[in-house]
């Protein structure tokens, strides 16, 4: 378990790193995942080796982003205000993305 | 008084996990899509917090302890890929460009409706990443000068919707392809949808993973220029 642990923030820290080197934009946390994966797919690096923490991690997932959630209280006049245009753009854009990501595999005779 | 007491990072960490400890519990014994155990955590926390007159600033010294751990999650995102890549693994093309056409039209549509609808910028930057998981939207925000407590609140929105209309919406659309359905539900409705297509089956679950994990990648890659282009 100390060991995953250690790779998980290893990768972590690694991304973050390198995404302020050379000031990306893009998260260090999301590129410490494609470094873990490709370390992974290129076998630099067994799947038992990371996966106790990172099975704990992605099963209490939920859990972390639950303060960010509460966080919406404080902007409860700008949602209320635009609560419309909000729901209507989020709910026929999602049915848009369900249909072209579907079509094409369907098409595809997946 | 109290204020000083609810400072203690200690609260912070209680109450949300307490909350959710009872969400999850009351969620086994009503079955039911809405009673989705973090909206309902979330809802009791905002609660409890106007009735006792807590500031979220003061909720959040605690609160900064259990989100924290977002980070080394979204790291561990990669694993849980990996794995699921392994178990399929054949003929990812066509997968690949599926998603990849389904991230974009998620990101440029809801960006186009606001638009239409004269929303502020604020609220198109903040929902621009909507359809990805949590973590990695909440970051992509953070880039954008967005809001990522709206982020965090309208994601878990949509993948609330996803769950509970996907399937239907699909099948409606004539999809019966299982491979087309998992994709579809994880592309834009993430780890919410993502439960979802485990009921359905495990075909279906697999490529839903996958499809949340690569579209959040496409997502925080393509969300950054096309932002740009736009304000």
């Amino acid at each position: 378990m100390l060991k995953s642990l250690l790779y998980i923030f290893g990768f972590l820290i690694v991304g973050e790193f390198v995404s302020w080197l050379f000031q990306l934009p893009v998260a260090g946390n999301i590129l410490g995942m494609l470094l873990l994966f490709i370390a992974l797919k290129l076998q630099l690096l067994n799947l038992e080796d990371v996966k106790p923490a990172s099975d704990k991690l992605i099963k209490y997932l939920v859990v972390f982003f639950i303060p960010y959630g509460v966080g919406l209280m404080v902007h409860f006049n700008l949602i209320a205000e635009f609560w419309l245009p909000i729901t209507v753009a989020v709910i026929f854009s999602s049915i848009l993305t369900l249909y072209v990501t579907a079509k094409i595999l369907e098409k595809s005779g997946k | 008084m109290m204020q000083q007491f609810f400072q203690l990072p200690v609260f912070g960490v209680f109450i949300t996990l307490i909350a959710y400890f009872l969400a999850v519990k009351l969620r086994k014994k009503w079955n039911y899509v809405l009673l989705n155990p973090v909206l309902i955590a979330i809802a009791g926390i905002i609660g409890f917090l106007l009735i006792f007159r807590i500031d979220f600033e003061t909720y959040n010294v605690g609160g900064k302890y259990v989100s924290f751990f977002l980070g080394p999650s979204v790291v561990a995102l990669g694993v849980f890929f990996y794995e699921k890549y392994e178990e399929v693994k054949q003929n990812l093309k066509i997968f690949i460009l599926a998603v990849l056409a389904g991230g974009i039209t998620g990101v440029l549509s809801v960006i186009g409706f606001l638009l239409l609808l004269k929303a502020p910028e604020v609220i198109t930057r903040s929902l621009a990443a909507k359809s990805v998981t949590t973590p990695i939207a909440i970051e992509i925000t953070r880039l954008l000068n967005g809001i990522p407590e709206i982020t965090a609140g309208i994601v878990i929105a949509v993948g609330i919707f996803g769950n509970a209309f996907g399937p239907f919406i699909l099948k409606k659309s004539g999809i019966k392809s299982k491979i087309a359905i998992g994709t579809a539900l994880g592309t834009a409705a993430h780890g919410i949808g993502t439960a979802r297509a485990f009921e359905e089956g495990k075909l279906q679950g697999v490529y839903s993973g996958m499809a949340m994990c690569l579209n959040g990648i496409i997502t925080a890659l393509i969300t950054p220029y096309l932002i740009e282009l736009i304000f």
